[in-house]
């Protein structure tokens, strides 16, 4: 009988603190716990008691790399309370700043966290020693995507702009399409770069989840599959495990789904721009194989340039940067596709258009389970390998899903106390 | 070559997120200073002790307060980024024991100190950078600083200054709209008032912050009745 | 001489083609703002504004659309003159190379009388010592300057009690005063003159010039503040250890903007970004600012606020040989807690004529109380 225990400490290049244990005997995985240690800050509870106005700012705090899909969420959970649409040209620029957010976090991820796995460095730093061009290409786009998020938003973390019902201010797009257009080449190149990666010949039968919309590769509204956004907290739902600080989600009653980028591009490949389309005509529709989600997060950065530039063409600027939202009590859901995932938030105001209740579930929460599973496929045919070299090929695996471990660590049960 | 470490406690990763964000200058960096310890951005971390350690996120469970001091024992400069490191961050504005059940069924399997507290509640801190998130000029000048062997040079005074230099209209003043800006320290260039809305103090309190002052401008009768006037 | 306007717009059109960017006063974000103009239409026909300590609010008026019908824009001609930011030199292999001054043709249409009297006080302090200021000399000879006069003073305004205004005397290229059917237009220089001569005009009358001096007349009697001077530059160094000073640093935000909208406060320190040294207004409530050896020379806030009252209506006058303080109402208007200084230059220096407030203990505490009482 050999028994066999694999920890590993703290996870690199992810976003936030986690760490990974498995426990094998006689070759087969019998534990495989992904831990999240990141310390719980409890957002839900804190949002209570206070103004219906303040969750955009309050739960952009949970995550520095996607603030502002917290912020889209947020609004149109707590809009769709008051009987508000956001549509139009403020429609347009809730776009924008989403897609600045993809384009910031997609480079991020491919550049600096995803890439050194496949090219065999520790780091973007590292790697730019040898490959110091194209990571220069990674931070300019990088930088395009930031600058875009602080055009509309008036900074790249945290963006202070965004309110219910609009903006505080319209921005000045002035400049904007010639760093987009720009930023277009740099993406375009970035799909062929990371194309030719050596890709593990893995494919996992996932289940997705990701917002649908009829007309547009769906970023900020849309349906999840088979159900409407307001009907969430009937197929979503979330147990506390004990080896974490974050709750595993359940899609009805199963668990293990997968939301993000291989979701999207699966549900939703025929809804891509035609750049993207284009530049996504060698991977084709389907793609399963997790180690390939750096091609779809290439393209899809494509996607956001290219639907930016689309954006910033018809954008006429509207009257008013906000149409009015008054509160009134009820209960509101809201979903929105983080650059990692599909981000569920639901709110109820009370009488007094106080927070009576948030509840807010992240995509890495809800990949957990699945990324637990990618990796015991992964481990168990390999337990007999040296440890330093299954816990490199576990990291690997786990940075697929690009886990944002800081936004893991904040959310809660359905049943609140009352 | 001296050596940089970047450190995370409970936060939400946009302050160590913003030395990332030097994409002009992050290279530039690397070359002038050995970037040794950084999980979020390197798999490879070589052993400290480390000349500077930048540090992101509050305290509020028992490892994390053992980790700070393991932290503190192996930084010859201990820095702290951005609001949560250096005030307690929003975490900090409600004590946990009340919260853990509302968010956890279990609250058992969670281990958390009462309070989130900052960093210089557990160890001695050698410089507070502010902000929510800190600013990366600041962020910038702070490792030249530190590289060179100098004080920062990082201004303590109101966010009014930056607003002022910027040209916008006082919101507080000319629209009546509550601002923080009066009693909040400088550094984000007066973001929320060239957003045509009041401050909201991501930079903490200016060097004489007078709160006292400012919530008699407030709340006092001819504030109020003067801003409903301009409707 | 002297013409009358029909309109604005061949004077804009013709500065414009003549190659100055013209820069007017425009309404943005409900406050009046300096903005670059490429028309009459521009400028802020029928708005009026409303100021009182700590309170700016516009409004469309009901009545006739007077062009300048309102009183000092948060902006002062200081951020052409003395600009907020501005780069000094950068570091290039190894070499301070100093960097250009920006000075490009402005022509500031609107000016105000105060206005035109703190340029004449920056002057001054940049330009009248052994080391003239040539970044300075180069912005300011580049400006183009058109003033008008203040029909409608605003509520913190006391230009007339500082003898700056309201209406423009000296120190600009044309004045206008705004007549009910266009714009008396004096010259002050050559060019101006020239300027006025090549645009459609015609010869301003008897009648003309008997409105303009009841506009400033009525304008100077309608001043919403006034001062006190005589005898003040005394009176003010003499309560250097009065308790009031603190009284009113317990009310005062030392937020600085009181000095950063003042057009005469020329205070700056120097940053570093990159490789570049910028030079960029500072302040005397700051306490960076006031620091010597590493430690600020006027810690507490009373001193700090001293230090500026003083300095404008006392030890400016030792350097420059001026008052700092030209009556535009900017600092008590702009000023969050809403400290007027008009009122606070009256408490501390009336304090003088009363009482011996330099003594100790109870008699300077009851001071304060007395102070408080006022204050009420």
């Amino acid at each position: 009988m050999v028994h066999r225990t694999i920890r590993v400490g703290g996870l690199t290049r992810v976003e936030g603190e986690g760490a990974l244990l498995v426990r094998a005997r006689d070759g087969r995985v019998n534990d495989l716990q992904l831990r999240i240690y990141e310390p719980p800050r409890f957002f839900e509870a804190l949002l209570r008691g206070r103004a219906f106005t303040e969750p955009p700012d309050i739960t952009a705090r949970i995550c520095g790399i996607c603030p502002v899909a917290y912020q889209m969420s947020a609004c149109q959970a707590l809009e769709s309370i008051c009987g508000v649409t956001v549509d139009g040209p403020l429609r347009d620029l809730r776009l924008l700043l989403y897609y600045g957010e993809w384009i910031e976090s997609h480079a991020l991820h491919i550049y600096l966290l995803h890439a050194p796995d496949f090219l065999g460095y520790p780091s973007g730093i590292a790697m730019a020693r040898d490959h110091r061009a194209v990571v220069e290409r990674g931070l300019a786009l990088k930088k395009a995507g930031n600058d875009l998020v602080a055009a509309v938003g008036g900074r790249a973390i945290h963006p202070v702009n965004v309110r219910l019902g609009g903006f505080h201010r319209l921005p000045d797009l002035r400049g904007l399409s010639e760093r987009l257009e720009h930023a277009l080449t740099l993406a375009l190149e970035t799909v062929d770069w990371v194309s030719g990666f050596d890709f593990p010949d893995v494919e996992h039968d996932y289940r997705f989840l990701a917002l649908t919309h009829p007309d547009e590769y769906a970023i900020l509204s849309g349906d999840l599959p088979g159900f409407p956004v307001d009907e969430w907290p009937l197929h979503i739902t979330e147990e506390q495990v004990p080896h974490s600080t974050a709750l595993h989600s359940r899609l009805d009653g199963r668990r293990g789904y997968l939301t993000g980028p291989l979701a999207r591009y699966n549900l939703n490949f025929a809804k891509l721009s035609p750049r993207a389309r284009e530049a996504a005509s060698a991977l084709g529709p389907v793609c399963l194989n997790p180690y390939k989600s750096i091609v779809v997060r290439a393209i899809e950065t494509v996607h956001a340039c290219d639907e930016s530039l689309r954006i910033l063409d018809r954008y006429k600027p509207p009257d008013a940067p906000t149409v009015p939202v008054e509160p009134r009590p009820g209960v509101g859901h809201g979903a929105s596709e983080a650059p990692r995932g599909t981000l569920l938030h639901r709110y109820r105001i009370d009488d007094d258009g106080l927070i009576a209740e948030a509840d807010i579930v992240p995509p890495t929460a809800q990949n957990q389970a699945r990324i637990e599973d990618d990796l015991r496929v992964l481990v168990e045919p390999r337990l007999g390998l040296p440890v330093p070299e299954l816990t490199a090929l576990c990291e690997r695996a786990i940075r697929n899903h690009d886990p944002c471990i800081s936004c893991s660590a904040h959310f809660l049960e359905l049943c609140l106390e009352q | 070559m001296k050596k940089l470490a970047v450190w995370k406690f409970a936060s939400c990763d946009g302050c160590q997120l913003t030395l990332l964000d030097c994409e002009d200058e992050l290279l530039t960096v690397a070359a002038r200073i050995e970037i040794a310890h950084f999980a979020e951005a390197s798999s490879v971390s070589s052993p400290g002790p480390y000349d500077l350690s930048l540090v992101e996120g509050s305290i509020s469970t028992p490892e994390d307060r053992e980790r700070i001091r393991h932290v503190r024992r192996i930084s010859k400069h201990l820095v702290t980024i951005g609001a949560c490191a250096t005030a307690g961050g929003i975490q900090a504005l409600r004590e946990t024991p009340a919260l853990l059940p509302v968010v956890y069924a279990r609250p058992g399997y969670i281990a958390t100190l009462d309070r989130a507290t900052p960093v210089s509640a557990h160890v001695p801190v050698d410089f507070e950078l502010r902000g929510c998130p800190i600013d990366k000029r600041q962020l910038l000048e702070v490792i030249a600083a530190f590289l060179a062997g100098r004080r920062p040079v990082i201004p303590t005074h109101s966010v009014c200054v930056e607003c002022k230099a910027r040209g916008n209209p006082c919101v507080l003043v000319a629209h009546g709209t509550p601002c923080l800006g009066p009693v909040t320290q400088a550094g984000c260039g007066a973001l929320c008032p060239a957003f045509n809305r009041g401050c909201f103090g991501c930079f903490g309190p200016m060097e004489t912050p007078n709160p006292a002052a400012l919530k008699i401008t407030v709340e006092s009768p001819w504030y109020t009745e003067r801003s409903e006037s301009a409707g | 001489m002297d013409v009358v306007l029909a309109s604005l717009e061949p004077l804009i059109r013709a500065l414009r083609e003549g190659g100055h960017t013209v820069v007017g006063p425009t309404v943005r974000d409900g406050v009046i703002r300096f903005a670059e103009l490429s028309s009459a239409a521009d400028l802020p026909a029928g708005w009026r504004d409303e100021q009182e300590p700590g309170r700016y609010r516009l409004h469309a008026s009901s009545g006739p659309a007077e062009v300048f019908g309102f009183a000092a824009s948060p902006d002062s001609v200081k951020r052409y003159t003395h600009p907020p930011r501005s780069s000094l030199f950068r570091w290039i292999e190894d070499t301070a190379v100093e960097t250009p001054v920006e000075a490009p043709r402005l022509a500031l249409l609107g000016v105000r009388a105060c206005d035109l009297a703190a340029i004449a006080v920056q002057d001054r302090v940049f330009l009248g010592g052994r080391h003239p200021d040539e970044a300075y000399r180069a912005r300011r000879e580049a400006l183009f300057l058109i003033a008008v006069t203040c029909s409608t003073p605003g509520g913190t305004c006391f230009c007339a009690s500082m003898g700056s205004g309201p209406r423009a005397t000296t120190g600009f290229d044309v004045a206008l005063t705004e007549l009910a059917d266009g714009f008396l237009a004096e010259p002050g220089t050559a060019r101006g003159r020239d300027l006025l001569a090549a645009l459609p005009h015609r010869p301003a009358t008897e009648d003309d010039r008997e409105a303009a001096e009841r506009i400033e007349s009525t304008a100077a009697a309608r001043m919403g503040r006034r001062v006190d001077l005589d005898g003040i530059r005394e009176r003010l160094v003499e309560q250097r250890e009065s308790p009031l000073w603190d009284e009113i640093a317990s009310r005062c935000l030392m937020c600085a903007s009181c000095t950063m909208v003042c057009p005469t406060c020329f205070c700056v320190t120097t940053e570093d970004a990159d490789d570049e040294r910028f030079e960029r207004w500072d302040s005397c409530f700051t306490l960076g600012f006031t620091e010597l050896g590493g430690e600020p020379v006027r810690s507490s806030g009373g001193a700090r606020y001293r230090q500026w009252l003083t300095h404008k209506f006392s030890t400016w006058v030792d350097q420059f040989g001026t008052y700092g303080c030209v009556g535009c109402g900017r600092c008590v208007t702009w000023c969050p807690a809403g400290i007027d200084l008009t009122e606070e230059l009256r408490a501390v220096t009336e304090e003088a004529g009363t009482r011996d407030v330099t003594t100790q203990g109870t008699e300077a505490s009851a001071t304060v109380s007395t102070a408080l009482e006022r204050l009420r």
